[in-house]
């Protein structure tokens, strides 16, 4: 569905621009986060296929035209994987972040730039 | 023969229960852990043999049970099989190298370092694109924790930045991923084509290469990583530099075939620029890790523009070029962080102490060596032949960067490495002893990269073991480096008999026979002095025989590769040699540095060449070679920087000054005709396929010039040896400009003057270091009236500088009858007025060498001395025995050398009897030797007879006005001689060669501190740089 | 300054690169080759009703096991990260009221998370979605009750325990079927049924387990124990 897509793709957009511009390491990897939703909601549009309904065979769907009748499962495969992976990943930067602000007590990005050039 | 499917699956199991072995105790959770990691080990080991030499098929895996693409399919081929064996074996050894680490810290860390080499082996060996993207997640989460292995605020926010900056390019990654599914249905590599992705199709190849690229760190985006590197345990760095980024640049490997060819320009480019700046920057760089870093960096941006710009070229040379700057990084990098592991000082100037420990100092040098792409180790035969691809595709841009990054690179490595060996430390504290895994793993890859570059040169190129000699030579004399020293030069004088009666047959002609006169039989002759040594004298005749050995296989080396790599090894055990003095650290750096650019000179020179088709000896088989203008140029150029030419000499009165005094005879009388010898293999081309423009016209300036402003700088040095050193310079001025005159006279007067110096320069030198043996000192000044003490010395330098100054009746006289003869018959008139003058410049430093060292008074200090030892004396009569027979009997030598310029242009003297005749006169040594003699004797008799009639005054007998000078010396007309010449050249004799340089060096040093500026540390600003990147090669790419 | 101007055109290029996807963008209608072999395969081989399950859990289900190991390879890095945060735990006695309605409400969420594991092969949900809601009841258990206390070597065994042998489903799949990971290691039984499709549910409960073992373990961790 082009709305999707397109909701994806701006949230990714939104997501990347609070991680540019937010100083806050919390905020950021809720940039991040925001940003990882939307490549999911951009994987989940382009499996979608026009009018048609989840792959699983039951009453809705019936065994013989099952074909013609369900969206592409394997996106829905990836974006399973992909969401179990985007939550690993902010765990672990926000237990970063929990470590780091107990090191120098501050949540602040410009704090963090002790190692340069 | 087990699948590879049981590395992921025996990695899982053990990964899921390492927290319950641990329950049972450290040794069984760490026995599990090393016992997986020898697993994954051996199971390659076993693979990679099958399918290289058992020629099995790739092996193909396809899970589920179904085939690809319904399933995921893994695919092992030779490719993935020695990527992995070595990836595993570096994961191995790092784990190794951690032992300790680990077996404090907590069961997760075990856990994650066992799942990380996991992820690497199941990303080289999957096919299919989203399963990818799973396995490099699970890397980079691994590694993302591990980083914290040591955690204190910097590996905490390098973690942090690496992590956010990870997460941007996994997010594309996947994006990518979708948009290929989206456009083509597949996801399995084997199933994708080029083609099936059209227009609207190429934003997916844009977004899954974009991101891959974009975690191998190009410049600039690439801040993120340096913070990792810099501050990260040393065992976990080498696995993010070697394995992590070995996994992901194959990664970029397998999806290379998918994209169109101006991306692969794109990335190719971006992958030069990286390498070119990551040194440029690493120029500034005082912290260890941090320099390892830029340079870790840079060799990935070398490794995929060689990716991208070899993909036409024949597989045996794209595997060579590949898969030797692959091992080259992967060992010397790994090494030399574990090393930094080891010695623990973060900045490179307290690496000193590392000389508490040879074995590791040794490793060290290793290690650099490789890195800096030197033989025999694999990254030098990489860049020959990457070279020769470049030149050979006409991109110049590239060759031009990679050879200026790889020169940047060379010196940031040296400076390190010269450093630690040389530079004064006072409180050299002592080091911690590595631990015991520490050290294995180093030398492990120490043996390693060794191994490795004996296989190239055996197995790839086939060399004869000649070839490979220098490198034996050092091998050998450090199995026996407990004897004494004395041994040791008897046995490498034996060594050097024996290479000589070996050679001699392969000398197929007379000019090389005479270059193997000076070569080997001059080295023997100065070898002498070195027996003088009464420490034990380390690794010395190693690099000694190695350096000979070099020369004589640039003789007889038959192929362009053969020259450059004995040229090479002649590089590198000269530095060696040199970096012995002393206070050497910056004159064998300088050294290092302008030899480095000379010989990448030459090695385009060489690639711009064609091929040979005779396989006699190179200098007989570069007649038939029609050289084009720009070799005739990087190669002119690369040799004169050899010998010294003006503009690029200031390595030279350092080096020769700098190095041990047995050691500065060599450099001078030796290694400067190497340059020779190279500079008149490029004019044997030019006789007879001489281009439009005619370049030994300028090299004959550059050596008029070079043998002007050497004399005058010899005239003003305090310092016996820098003078000797100038005074080399002047002469070897001499022998380029009559060289470049390409006619027989002028290349019979060059090798007579190559020939001549060689000799009296060995004598000279040796003398001097006779002096220096006895006075402890080089200052000409704080000498005097030796001539009473050490009457042998004096007659040699006596004799040595007639020689030089070409007044009869010694040789010196026959070079300039020759000299001007061949100019004025050339018609180089001015040339030749230049000459003379310059000859008139060299009487000035001959006469201060021997009248400030030998006349006048005797200092109080050197009441006592004794004549030099006979270790000394002994090479210098052999010299003089040979000037003195070339110049009562020249025909000895100027016979020969007819006949070896008879080879290219037809006679231009005749030879009667005794006497030599030009167009112009004659010259007959014999009744020179004796009219000299008789004028001689006359004054002489008259001497003796008022001899007794003379007064002596005491030292310093002289009356001050009101006060006593603290070093009354320097009131001595000794004492800054020729100050009024001096102040008469005025502005002329400032050392603006020097300073250009210095400027040189500056502006690097300074667009590095500029550049390196983009890393603000702040990872905000890093996320920023990666995601513009992203936008900029979308822009230059023309995606859409 | 540079900065901002730096950010806007970032965001604008951006911009530029994705607009034409979304310009081009043209919805299919039609299950691609790939899909259809999937539909076709589940009902045919796998004899599984969700056809995403058969994706995820054998076509793909290295993926999976990837997918898995990357969840618990977060669990071990939180855990190394977080280690010893004890001090600064806040605890607040909550009411009991709180206290007793939660825990009839984990124990519901506990058997809703166990349902959609367990049926993941017939309805949407599965292992990870299952796993999610064990988690979430141990998670209004903490915050309902300050004083519950959750065992974190029980978690780690469960982990374990799943881990391993999912591992060994799937090597049984190897060496009893035609490759790793392959469900036929046990009957597929009749389409539908709760015990059918082979060995998919067990692999989908253990990665139920897994996950929920995996994420209370997180949420454990970070709450400071």
């Amino acid at each position: 569905m082009i709305s999707t897509l397109i909701l994806g793709i701006a949230l990714l957009i939104i997501g990347f621009y609070a991680m540019l511009t937010r100083k806050n390491l919390i905020k950021i990897v809720i940039g991040f986060s925001i940003a990882d939703t939307g490549t999911h909601i951009i994987i989940v549009s382009l499996g979608y296929l026009r009018g048609k309904t989840a792959p699983i065979i039951d009453g809705a769907v019936s065994m013989v035209n099952a074909v013609s009748e369900v969206v592409d499962p394997v996106p829905s495969a990836l974006v399973l994987t992909a969401i179990v992976i985007g939550l690993a990943v902010t765990a672990v930067m926000l237990s970063f972040i929990v470590e780091m602000y107990k090191k120098n007590k501050s949540l602040s990005i410009d704090d963090y730039q002790e190692l340069k050039w | 023969m087990v699948s590879p499917i049981y590395i992921l699956v025996l990695s899982l199991a053990a990964g899921f229960m390492l927290s319950i072995f641990d329950k049972g105790g450290r040794r069984l959770s760490l026995t599990a852990f090393y016992g997986v990691l020898t697993f994954n080990l051996a199971v390659m080991v076993d693979w990679l043999y099958r399918l290289a030499f058992l020629h099995a098929p790739t092996l193909v895996i396809n899970t589920a049970g179904f085939k690809a693409p319904i399933s995921i399919n893994l695919e092992l081929g030779i490719t993935e099989a020695f990527v992995l064996l070595l990836t595993n074996l570096t994961g191995l050894l790092a784990a190794v190298y951690l032992f300790k680490k680990f077996k404090e810290s907590r069961v997760s860390s075990l856990i994650l370092y066992l799942l990380l080499i996991m992820g690497v082996n199941g990303l080289v060996m999957t096919q299919d694109l989203f399963n990818m993207f799973v396995f490099l997640e699970i890397l980079s989460i691994s590694t993302f924790a591990l980083t914290v292995l040591t955690k204190n605020s910097k590996t905490l926010s390098a973690g942090f930045k690496y992590m956010i900056a990870g997460g941007v390019a996994s997010t594309f990654f996947l994006l990518g991923v979708v948009f290929v599914y989206y456009f083509t249905g597949s996801l399995n590599l084997g199933f994708l084509r080029a083609g099936q992705f059209t227009d609207a199709g190429m934003i997916a190849l844009f977004m899954l290469a974009v991101s891959v690229f974009i975690e191998l760190k190009p410049f600039p985006a690439n801040g993120w990583a340096l913070d990792v590197y810099q501050s990260v345990d040393s065992g976990i760095v080498s696995v993010i530099a070697v394995v992590n980024s070995a996994a992901i640049g194959f990664v970029f490997y397998k999806i290379m075939p998918l994209l169109p060819g101006n991306f692969l320009t794109v990335f190719g480019i971006a992958g030069v620029i990286t390498f070119f700046f990551s040194n440029m920057m690493g120029l500034k760089q005082d912290n260890a890790k941090r320099l390892l870093g830029y340079s870790s960096i840079g060799q990935m941006g070398l490794l995929l523009a060689s990716l991208v710009f070899t993909a036409n070229s024949p597989a045996n040379i794209r595997y060579l070029i590949i898969g030797g700057l692959f091992i080259n990084h992967l060992i010397s990098k790994a090494g030399l962080f574990w090393l930094a592991g080891i010695v623990k000082e973060e900045k490179i100037k307290d690496w000193t102490i590392l000389r508490n420990n040879k074995p590791l100092l040794v490793l060290f040098g290793l290690f650099i060596f490789a890195l800096s792409g030197l033989p025999p180790f694999a990254g030098f035969w990489a860049k020959w032949e990457f070279v020769k691809v470049l030149v050979d595709a006409k991109m110049f841009f590239v060759l031009v960067s990679v050879l200026v990054g790889s020169l940047f690179e060379l010196i940031f490595l040296f400076r390190w490495f010269t450093n630690t060996v040389k530079e004064a430390n006072s409180e050299l504290e002592p080091m911690d002893p590595p631990g015991k895994g520490k050290a294995f793993s180093a030398i492990s890859f120490g043996l390693l990269a060794v191994i490795t570059s004996f296989g190239i040169m055996r197995f790839f190129y086939e060399f004869n073991w000649i070839q490979v000699l220098p490198i034996l030579a050092v091998l050998v004399i450090t199995l026996i480096d407990s004897l004494p020293s004395k041994v040791k030069g008897f046995l490498s004088l034996a060594a050097l008999a024996g290479y000589g009666y070996y050679i001699y047959p392969l000398l197929e002609s007379n000019l090389q026979l005479f270059f193997g006169v000076i070569f080997i039989v001059g080295s023997a002759v100065n070898l002498i002095s070195t027996l003088n040594r009464k420490e034990q004298s380390k690794g010395f005749y190693g690099f000694l025989l190695m350096m000979i050995f070099s020369f004589g296989n640039l003789l007889i080396a038959s192929t362009y590769l053969e020259f450059f790599l004995s040229w090479e090894f002649m590089t590198i055990s000269s530095f060696l040699l040199i970096l012995r003095g002393q206070k050497a650290q910056r004159a064998s750096l300088m050294y290092m540095i302008f030899s480095t650019a000379g010989a990448y000179l030459i090695m385009a020179g060489f690639s711009f060449a064609p091929a040979l088709t005779s396989s006699s000896a190179l200098i007989l088989a570069i007649e038939n070679v029609n050289l084009p203008l720009i070799s005739i140029i990087a190669l002119a150029i690369g040799f004169m920087i050899k010998s010294g030419s003006l503009g690029v000499h200031i390595w030279l009165p350092e080096a020769h000054a700098e190095a041990e005094s047995d050691v500065s005879s060599f450099i001078s009388a030796i290694l400067l005709k190497a340059g020779v010898f190279g500079l008149l293999m490029v004019a044997i081309s030019y006789i007879s396929h001489s281009p439009n423009f005619d370049v030994f016209y300028w090299i004959g300036w550059i050596g008029v010039l070079t043998a002007l402003v050497g004399a005058f700088m010899a005239s003003f040095q305090e310092d016996a040896k820098r003078l000797l050193a100038y005074s080399s310079m002047s002469q070897v001025g001499y022998v380029v400009a009559a060289l470049a005159l390409i006619t027989h006279l002028g290349w019979v007067t060059s090798l007579y003057l190559a020939f001549n110096h060689m000799m009296f320069k060995s004598a000279l030198f040796i003398a001097i270091a006779g002096i220096y043996y006895r006075t402890h000192t080089r200052t000409m000044y704080k000498m005097g009236g030796l001539i009473s003490r050490m009457p042998w010395t004096f007659m040699t330098v006596l004799m040595s500088i007639i020689a030089v100054s070409g007044v009869p009746p010694l040789s010196g006289f026959g070079g300039k009858w020759l000299t001007y003869t061949a100019f004025i018959t050339k018609g180089w008139y001015l040339q030749a007025g230049v000459l003379f003058f310059a000859s008139g410049i060299s009487f000035l430093y001959l006469y201060r060498l021997i009248h400030t060292i030998f006349l006048g008074q005797l200092k109080y200090e050197h009441q006592n001395i004794k004549e030099a030892p006979a270790w000394f004396i002994i090479p210098q009569y052999i010299f003089l025995g040979g000037i003195m027979a070339i110049s009562m009997f020249p025909n000895l030598i100027i016979e020969p050398l007819n006949s070896i310029a008879m080879r290219y242009f037809s006679s231009s003297i005749q030879i009667n009897g005794l006497t030599v005749i030009s167009d112009l006169g004659y010259w007959n040594g014999n009744l020179v030797m004796y009219v000299t003699m008789a004028v001689f004797a006359v004054p002489f008799i008259l001497l003796m007879l008022v001899k007794g009639r003379t007064q002596r005054v005491k030292q310093f007998n002289i009356v001050y006005a009101a006060e006593r000078p603290e070093s009354p010396q320097t009131t001595h007309v000794a004492h800054n001689m020729y100050a009024h010449y001096r102040k008469a050249l005025g502005r002329l004799t400032l050392p603006r060669i020097q300073t250009f340089w210095n400027g040189v060096a500056e502006w690097a040093h300074t667009f590095g501190g500029f550049f390196r500026r983009v890393y603000t540390g702040n990872g905000q600003t890093y996320v920023l740089h990666i995601i513009m990147y992203i936008v900029v090669i979308y822009i230059v790419m023309g995606v859409r | 300054m540079i900065k901002n101007v730096a950010v806007i055109l970032s965001v604008i290029g951006l911009v530029v690169i994705f607009l034409p996807v979304i310009s081009g963008f043209q919805e299919r209608e039609d299950l691609n080759e790939l899909g259809a072999d999937y539909v076709q395969g589940s009902i045919n081989e796998l004899e599984t009703p969700n056809v995403v399950t058969s994706v995820i859990v054998t076509y793909r289900g290295l993926d999976t096991l990837g997918e898995v190991t990357v969840l618990f390879l977060a669990t071990v890095g939180v855990g190394l990260l977080l280690k010893g945060n004890k001090e600064d735990m806040i605890k607040i006695s909550s009411l009991e009221l709180l206290e007793t309605t939660s825990s009839v409400l984990v124990a519901l969420i506990m058997i809703l998370g166990i349902y959609i594991f367990t049926h993941g092969h017939l309805s949407p949900g599965g292992g990870f979605q299952g796993g999610v809601i064990v988690a979430s009841g141990f998670l209004l258990l903490m915050l309902s009750n300050v004083n519950a206390r959750i065992s974190q070597s029980i978690m780690h065994f469960v982990e374990s325990f799943s881990g391993v042998a999912y591992v060994a489903v799937g090597v049984a799949g190897l060496v009893l079927t035609v490759g790793f990971l392959n469900p036929g290691v046990l009957p597929f039984g009749k389409f539908g049924d709760l015990f059918s499709s082979g060995a998919i549910p067990v692999i989908y409960s253990l990665i139920g387990l897994k996950v929920g073992s995996e994420l209370t373990s997180i949420l454990v961790t970070m709450r400071g124990e």
